[in-house]
């Protein structure tokens, strides 16, 4: 192998495993060392540095019309809004001005507002992650939906049911706005899950800060600000911010890995969390049972793994049909 | 002493969009075609030790007296060096052009490069470097979504960061620019 060969293969190593987080105290290390042993190195980084960022344009580009994504889109039964008809009607409900500047910008090309304006929606049990065109990431949780329109001079995006996590791209002069019943979310880059069931707003913040904004017609109106390990749940006029708890907020998000991660929590309500991931319900019988605390981690598609422990860990009696698991003392 | 963020800026911005000129400057005066990769790396090892005592004014022509030394100091050590090759490498004037040109060049066509480049990579680092380009995914992420290793999707990256960057840079050399065809033309003494 050639010296320059080399010296790419190992930029390129560097650099990818850059991509994927920061280094640990000795990978940084020995990173620092090979940089500095030789300048052929640094300019190898340098290079491939450049040749990859050139490659974000990608992201600008027209990309409607690939193989890899469309292999997400089958195996989750992502559902797209295909009718350009549709896509119109939104951007005209968000004034002419921004309408008008898209389609001067691309006359030809009507399959750019189909990229704008996006629907995704997860089935039960499913979960999806979604690349946005500004780099932005949202994961859907089960039964979930959630519109998107994302343009040159805003972000918005519309959570109509179930829970999405949101890794959001910093753009310091486009807000990212998350609309959500009679809440509105409003974000410059940070990482946030929010959830909406039951008449509640629930706003977990894992990285940067958050803007919850309560509405009243459309403006908003006595907004908080949600920092890195809270939780926000907001109900009717009134918004809560529970303790500060990084603990908390990464257990509330371990659905992000098909894990369900409880602390002392009431069974009822560990019950009906795994419900809502499976079709199979699990049913408690009699009043005490609901009320036993319950800590641990289950894979939140598996409920007869968690009945089994019940079981055998708490001697609870578990009835296994195929249509429900009946859990009793 | 010229800290590693000037250097790094300087080479980004003005020597990296010499590379296909450059390029093109070895392969013409060096016969050994499978040399011209690293003869380039040298040149740029040779280029970021010299800015660092301080950052050349003219790029393009420091970067083209390292570049025709270079070969000078290498022809001597394997005795290849004739009359006729360093007659020949004193006439540079066609690669001492405008710059700006160049640098235009690189910034209107990045897109339709990218484009190209990715189109000259086989279907499965395409498609790798498409999810982590346009979708985000980070090496995890793409391994769970095409259900394959995480070195396999490392390797893979590799290779598409590598092919892309030869790509866009016009490392290729078959096109070089107009500025500098007049040159050798008409010589027999090519590659």
């Amino acid at each position: 192998m050639s010296r320059a060969e080399q010296a790419h293969i190992e930029a390129a190593d560097w650099l990818i495993a850059q991509a994927d987080g920061p280094l640990s105290p000795e990978d940084q290390a020995r990173f620092d060392a090979w940089f500095s042993a030789f300048d052929r190195n640094k300019a190898a980084y340098w290079r491939l540095e450049l040749g990859w960022e050139a490659a974000d344009r990608l992201r600008l580009a027209d990309h409607s019309c690939d193989g890899a994504v469309p292999e997400a889109s089958r195996r989750s039964r992502l559902r797209r809004w295909v009718p350009a008809a549709i896509a119109a009607s939104i951007a005209l409900a968000f004034g002419v001005h921004h309408f008008a500047r898209e389609w001067a910008a691309s006359p030809e090309n009507p399959a750019r507002m189909e990229r704008l304006s996006a629907s995704y929606s997860t089935s039960l049990g499913e979960r999806h992650l979604v690349g946005l065109p500004d780099g932005s990431r949202v994961q859907l949780n089960t039964q979930s939906k959630l519109r998107t329109r994302i343009t040159d001079a805003r972000r918005e995006v519309w959570l109509d049911e179930g829970e999405v996590f949101f890794e959001v791209a910093r753009r310091q002069d486009r807000p990212f706005i998350v609309h959500v019943g009679d809440r509105q979310i409003t974000v410059l880059g940070t990482q946030f899950s929010v959830r909406r069931a039951q008449g509640e707003v629930v706003v977990a913040v894992l990285e940067g800060r958050v803007q919850l904004a309560e509405l009243e017609g459309a403006l908003p109106v006595r907004s908080s600000i949600i920092s890195a390990g809270d939780i926000a749940v907001a109900a009717g006029s009134a918004t809560l911010v529970t303790a500060h708890s990084e603990k908390n907020v990464e257990q509330a998000l371990s659905w992000r890995e098909g894990m369900l991660a409880f602390d002392q929590e009431p069974l009822s309500a560990i019950v009906s969390e795994f419900n809502r991931y499976n079709a199979r319900k699990l049913v408690l019988e009699g009043q005490s049972v609901g009320t036993m605390r319950i800590t641990g981690t289950f894979p939140s598609d598996k409920p007869e793994v968690f009945a089994r422990l019940l079981r055998e860990a708490y001697g609870l009696r578990v009835d296994d049909t195929e249509q429900e698991i009946r859990i009793y003392r | 002493m010229v800290e590693d963020s000037e250097i790094r800026d300087w080479f980004r911005d003005e020597v990296l969009p010499l590379e296909r000129p450059l390029t093109h400057f070895i392969r013409r005066n060096w016969r050994v075609e499978a040399d011209v990769v690293d003869l380039r790396q040298d040149v740029y090892e040779l280029a970021i030790a010299g800015a660092r005592k301080c950052l050349p004014r003219a790029t393009r022509a420091y970067l083209f007296v390292i570049a025709r030394n270079h070969l000078i100091n290498r022809a001597k050590r394997a005795r290849l060096v004739s009359f006729e090759l360093v007659a020949d490498l004193e006439s540079m004037e066609g690669y001492l052009g405008s710059f700006d040109q160049e640098r235009q060049l690189v910034a209107r066509d990045a897109l339709r490069r990218v484009e190209e480049g990715l189109a000259t990579l086989t279907p499965r680092v395409r498609q790798i470097v498409r999810l982590r380009k346009i979708y985000g995914f980070n090496t995890r992420e793409t391994a769970h979504e095409l259900g394959i290793g995480l070195d396999a999707v490392r390797k893979q990256t590799s290779i598409g960061m590598r092919a892309l960057t030869d790509y866009i840079l016009g490392a290729d050399g078959e096109d070089a620019p107009e500025a500098v065809t007049f040159l050798r033309r008409g010589k027999g003494k090519q590659r």
